[in-house]
């Protein structure tokens, strides 16, 4: 009986394609990574989420090898790879410029790793080939990057990758030169192709849609640490830390104490928390509900609602501070108006976070 | 600040300026040569303007006479090797400012430039006494060196604007493909960069053909080349054979672009 989780750590372990274990990286006095380390299974889509200067970039560049770290390893398929030249580490980056060889056609910049490695033509072309069929660019392996729009370009820059089947897939925001409106189909067809090969992937962006739209894994980062790695659903339902809950989604914070184990909740209810003293409670907007009229112990008087689809955005200001509540619309003559005093209430406590003041 | 009080008329005057001001320099940059190849088809056998008649002539008579046709290969041998020094020393050159990971890429760049920047006199004459002191006498070599000192710059700064205008991350998208730092360089790099070499090499060859300002110091007194040969021309002779050898050397430029044009487009110059 005790045999079967050792078992299943062994086995997690080793499954992991990519480990990412207490990497360090300083550029002068300035620490850029600090103690980072992640786990990355075979098969799985994990993003680093970040805003600008967190170090996910920085993080991606080291699995490449264009920087090194100071401290700690980059495992791949359990081998550390940190002092493996760059040109011989098992992964490919999609640029976010796409950095196609403009020189150089569509099939001919597909094929320029298979020439660097010195394999036959014959196979190269049946290989360009097979890439460009998997990408769906079959019939333009004569074009030269510039006559091809951003998608195909970007699908381009993916089939140079592909075609020599690393084991783990870099990509660095490759929809940042994409139009806004492209950008969600894309994402979905993206998903969907590193799915169906198979690859273990590494996705950098700032965007958080980008990252619940691609990602089995989100790894949060902040000012060179990794805050929390978790599925979508769980970093955006129980966000480890404050920071995580406010750069995911839209998030109410107000203050609290806890005592005994429990933090009492502006509208009655209550919930169970490890802190003790001042704490800072947070729920999202969609987990409060709006009553009109003074009804219960949580009121407030509303300063703005507008429709959004078939939600409406309420801004309500109370004791506990400014709050947002998304709630379904409803029937016009029950519908309040600003100025209205406006009763609110959790609807979950279960989904609220504790975190420390 | 106040707008105009009639926008229309003032943008239509300050339109027209521009033209004429345009027009202008391009007469002023065309026009002596326009002149001097008028000159060169004169029949009459002294130098004036307007020109009267036409021949062929004087064309014959400089490839008839033996000092020219010498003085031409000579000034054709140096620009060819200031060219091949050009590209030898300035390619690498640009790629270490640019690329370099050391302090004083930066005070190379600027380093470079110094030479062109001197007046040509003086540095002819510098070259000539820092010849003199290695042992290197006044000859086609020396006159060579001068003038890649001189013209270097140019090849550099082409260079170096081509490369500060790539991507980055096409080196590490080739690196990251397989390829070493040299399969980089020679597959990546260096065709893009053909069209700035390309662009370098007419400049400093059309430099090395005809500099007189640096080469008056420091060519062979046996191996004129014909920029000098010309100068010394001119204050004896008064015959349009010196506009024909003018012409020769104008019709020599056109043919260096015409055949940038060919290979790598106009275009690829300005980039």
């Amino acid at each position: 009986m005790m045999q079967v989780p050792v078992a299943k750590a062994e086995q997690a372990t080793s499954a992991a394609v990519l480990r990412i274990a207490a990497v360090s990286k300083r550029f002068g006095s300035m620490t850029v990574l600090q103690d980072c380390s992640l786990s990355v299974a075979e098969g799985e889509i994990v993003t680093l989420l970040g805003p600008s200067g967190c170090g996910k970039t920085t993080l991606l560049r080291c699995i490449a090898g264009f920087w090194n770290p100071e401290e700690g390893a980059i495992l791949i398929d359990g081998q550390d790879t940190v002092q493996t030249p760059v040109n011989r580490r098992p992964v490919g980056v999609v640029f976010q410029s796409y950095a196609l060889f403009p020189h150089l056609t569509v099939a001919e910049n597909i094929g320029y790793g298979l020439r660097m490695r010195g394999l036959p033509k014959t196979e190269i072309a049946a290989r360009v080939a097979a890439a460009l069929e998997t990408v769906s660019l079959s019939g333009l392996g004569g074009r030269y990057p510039a006559q091809l729009s951003g998608g195909q370009q970007q699908r381009v820059a993916i089939a140079r990758v592909l075609v020599l089947e690393p084991r783990v897939l870099l990509l660095d925001e490759p929809f940042n030169a994409l139009d806004a409106k492209l950008r969600g189909a894309m994402q979905v067809d993206l998903r969907q192709l590193i799915k169906r090969l198979g690859m273990t992937a590494i996705f950098v962006t700032h965007d958080q849609e980008e990252a619940l739209t691609m990602s089995d894994r989100i790894a949060v980062m902040r000012a060179g640490r990794i805050e929390q790695v978790a599925p979508p659903e769980e970093i955006f339902d129980r966000p480890a830390t404050a920071y995580v809950a406010d750069f995911i989604g839209s998030s109410n914070f107000w203050q609290a104490e806890a005592q005994a184990g429990r933090v009492i909740l502006p509208d009655g209810q209550d919930l169970s928390t490890s802190l003790t003293g001042p704490v800072r409670v947070m729920s999202r907007p969609h987990n409060l509900s709006l009553q009109p009229g003074a009804l219960g112990p949580w009121q407030g008087r509303l300063l703005f609602q507008r429709s959004v689809g078939a939600l409406v955005e309420y801004h309500v200001t109370t004791d506990s501070g400014d709050m947002r509540v998304m709630a379904m619309r409803r029937p016009a003559a029950r519908q309040p108006v600003e100025g209205d005093t406006v009763t609110l209430g959790v609807i979950d406590p279960g989904l609220c976070a504790v975190y420390e003041p | 600040m106040k707008p105009p009080r009639n926008p229309a008329l003032t943008d239509r005057l300050g339109i027209g300026a521009m033209l004429a001001l345009a027009v202008l320099s391009l007469v002023i940059l065309v026009a002596p040569s326009i002149i001097v190849l008028m000159i060169s088809f004169d029949t009459r056998a002294f130098v004036s303007f307007p020109p009267q008649g036409f021949t062929f002539d004087w064309y014959r008579q400089v490839f008839a006479q033996d000092v020219l046709v010498e003085a031409m290969m000579n000034s054709l041998q140096v620009g060819m090797a200031v060219t091949i020094l050009c590209v030898l020393l300035g390619v690498p050159t640009a790629l270490v400012c640019v690329r370099g990971r050391f302090p004083g890429t930066t005070a190379l760049s600027v380093y470079v430039l110094v030479p062109h920047m001197v007046p040509g006199i003086v540095l002819g004459v510098a070259v000539l006494f820092a010849g003199a002191l290695v042992g290197i006498g006044p000859s086609m070599g020396l006159q060579a060196i001068s003038i890649t000192v001189f013209v270097l710059a140019v090849m550099v700064r082409t260079v170096q604007s081509r490369l500060q205008r790539l991507d980055a991350s096409l080196d590490e998208a080739a690196a990251n493909l397989g390829a070493t730092p040299f399969q980089a360089l020679r597959t990546i790099t260096f065709p893009l960069l053909m069209p700035a070499i390309m662009a370098g090499a007419v400049f400093t060859f059309i430099e090395g053909f005809d500099n007189i300002s640096v080469a008056i110091f420091t060519h062979g007194f046996r191996d004129r080349p014909l920029p000098i040969e010309l100068l010394a021309m001119v204050q004896s002779v008064n015959t349009p054979l010196v506009a024909a050898v003018s012409g020769v050397q104008i019709l020599l430029a056109i043919l260096a672009l015409v055949a940038v044009s060919f290979s790598i487009g106009l275009d690829g110059v300005n980039d």
